[in-house]
């Protein structure tokens, strides 16, 4: 297929083979554009590599959401003895770690493999090679064996993503893993030690904990910074009464590897300002993910990077260049989501190619934390909407909930609740919704659509709940913060 | 049993005189009917596509649990038989067969007589279909019963 382009080898080159890379090659090639997709990854500082289909199909959502899986299958065992269902020896239930990471690794693997034939399929040709611009037309791929490749483009995306950040500290980068390493790590994890309290440092300790695994989360300053605190603080306590150890202000100072093979962590406690130290078989550090734009030699491109984190401030997903573009997790203060990186990129190719004007809407995008127990939200948390409107002007809707399911088997109903965050004024459009409970992923997926219809409060109260659900809840909805009143509910069914 | 010894070399004299082929490979079809193990794109075209025996080809990957039950219970069948042949293709290795072929999943099962396609199957199927699709390749009965017949 000739390029459009003709000067050039390709219409496009996608540097990084990950959903964002992956979407905009992919619909640029059905709008007729001849595409190159580079993809490589470097292995990590434990070795660990993987293939093509980026961060969340090898190290990221797709494995950290089957080991969550697994963890509450784990839980579901327990609860359904409370059902009738009768075990034999229910204390000698555990998981064969590895016969779940050879099953979460096929998986991942099989996916792998249906990408590279999906992208053979399309002509999207496949290069297995580090990406660096000689040029703003000009891309070079150095393959694994140092043979280099040289293609020209009309229009170039970085799509590089991010990489887990190893800190300073003594001892770190020789013994801590990364979740680039969890999910095919070839030996039991045992007691770990989490450093890092984002959404990354929660779901893997919390699906340890779930597996049988001793969990400690070393939390620098506040758990989930930069969600809503008051559903971190729900989240936080339904982990410690799962038997999670939190450290709070905790920072690490050093890790050593001990004859017996274990590693010892000192950390410091910055509020009492005291030492404190424990063994471990691993140390996970989750402290953030850094732009992987230093290897683009983007200098040679012109291309400007933020110089704190290497991220691309681009401007409706253009660089500073006219002719090179950069879309996902590469982006500056952009959500680090999958489906917004997929979302963008095809927005991105049909801007390209196909004569749209469609630009890629940021706001309102659902997310979830797959913790133990999950928190789904879309819009504003409570202190950003505080922040935007003030606080007379808003109103927060809450209660606290009982699933159904949770009495027989007796399980803690403390950390289940929800919140609607609405503008006071009629018809009270909702600003933010937050769930914390069951299948929360579930569960906010449709009221992210809602949101995009300028839902409100009248809307809301008037839609029948399905029952009896955990959804329906936030259609019962009709004590405010404001008020006073209780939040636990009173029974059920009224 | 000396007939279909005599038939089992025909074939290979053929293929020597097709295509310049390592002696390994050839002593291996006289003496027993083992798995056909595809190297390459020309030996899927020799072995498979010029055979004169219709050839069963099984994709097949490591990570895929079915694949695990169903090529076991394939050599099973189809190792005894003397006109019909099994290859195992495994998909990271064969990127232009699977795209050949369009194999989208894994397990596949692709019959192949004189070159053309004559059937397939994707996923696990049962012992039954697989008895059926021999049958209809070979003429041959499903294994139990041919042995009981040489026996009487």
């Amino acid at each position: 297929m000739a390029p459009i382009a003709s000067q050039y080898d390709y219409d496009l080159v996608v540097i990084g083979g990950g959903s964002g890379g992956l979407a905009c090659a992919k619909e640029a090639v059905n709008l007729g554009a001849k595409v190159a997709v580079l993809d490589f990854v470097s292995p990590s500082p434990r070795g660990t590599r993987w293939g093509l289909g980026g961060t969340c199909v090898n190290v990221g959502c797709i494995p950290k959401k089957l080991m969550h899986q697994a963890a509450l299958l784990g839980e579901a065992i327990n609860d359904a003895q409370a059902y009738g269902w009768k075990i034999a020896s229910p204390e000698t239930i555990q998981n064969d770690w590895s016969a779940l990471t050879e099953a979460v690794q096929n998986h991942v693997k099989s996916v792998n493999w249906v990408t590279r034939v999906d992208l053979r399929d399309k002509k999207i040709e496949y290069v297995n090679g580090l990406g660096q611009f000689k040029d703003a037309n000009t891309v070079i791929a150095v393959m694994k064996n140092g043979s280099k490749k040289e293609l020209t483009a009309d229009k170039i995306v970085i799509a590089v993503g991010g990489r887990p950040h190893y800190p300073n500290v003594p001892g770190a980068l020789e013994y801590a893993i990364s979740s680039d390493d969890i999910f095919s790590l070839d030996t039991p994890p045992g007691k770990t030690c989490v450093v890092g309290a984002g959404y990354i440092g929660l779901e893997c300790a919390g699906f340890l904990k779930g597996l049988g695994f001793d969990a400690t989360i070393l939390v620098r300053s506040v758990v989930l910074r930069g969600f809503d605190q008051e559903m971190a603080e729900k989240i936080t306590n339904e982990m410690l009464d799962h038997g999670v150890n939190f450290q709070f202000k905790c920072i690490p100072k050093s890790i050593e590897k001990k004859a017996n093979g274990k590693l010892l962590v000192t950390w410091i406690n910055t509020e009492s300002d005291t030492e404190q130290q424990d063994e471990f078989d691993t140390v996970l550090y989750a402290t953030g993910r850094y732009a992987l734009t230093k290897d683009l030699n983007l200098p040679a491109a012109g291309v400007e990077v933020v110089p704190e984190n290497g991220k691309i401030d681009a401007i409706n997903e253009q660089t500073n260049v006219s002719n090179i573009y950069a879309v996902g997790d590469v982006l500056q203060g952009r959500p680090e989501l999958t489906p917004v990186a997929i979302h963008a990129g095809r927005l991105l190719a049909r801007r390209m190619f196909g004569n749209s004007k469609q630009q890629m809407d940021y706001d309102n995008v659902a997310t979830t934390v797959f913790s133990p127990i999950e928190y789904g939200c879309v819009g504003l948390s409570e202190d950003k909407a505080i922040q935007k409107y003030g606080a007379d002007a808003i109103e927060v809707y809450h209660s606290y909930y009982k699933p159904t399911e949770y009495f027989i088997p007796q399980r803690s109903i403390k950390n289940c609740f929800l919140k609607t965050i609405t503008l006071k004024e009629a018809p009270q459009k909702v600003l933010g919704l937050h769930f914390v409970g069951p299948h929360a992923g579930e569960i906010i997926q449709g009221f992210a659509a809602a949101m995009k219809c300028n839902l409100t409060m009248e809307i809301l109260m008037n839609t029948v709940g399905i029952h009896p659900t955990v959804a329906e809840e936030f259609t019962r909805l009709n004590i405010t913060k404001s008020s006073g009143k209780d939040p636990n509910p009173a029974s059920c069914c009224s | 049993m000396s007939a279909s010894l005599a038939r089992g070399l025909r074939s290979p004299i053929r293929r020597i005189l097709n295509i310049s082929q390592q002696s390994r490979e050839i002593s291996t079809s006289l003496i027993h009917n083992d798995t056909i193990v595809v190297k390459n794109n020309d030996d899927f075209v020799d072995k498979v596509m010029n055979s004169d025996r219709p050839v069963i080809v099984n994709f097949h990957a490591e990570w895929c649990d079915p694949c695990k039950i169903l090529t076991p219970k394939l050599r099973e069948l189809i190792e005894p038989l003397d006109n019909l042949d099994l290859a195992v293709v495994d998909v990271e290795d064969h990127a232009e067969l699977v795209h050949t072929f369009e194999v989208k999943a894994v397990p596949a099962v692709i019959a192949i007589r004189d070159g053309l396609v004559v059937d397939k199957f994707i996923g696990l199927v049962d012992a039954t279909m697989i008895e059926n699709l021999i049958k209809k390749l070979s003429g041959n009965k499903p294994n139990k019963e041919k042995e009981k017949e040489t026996a009487s």
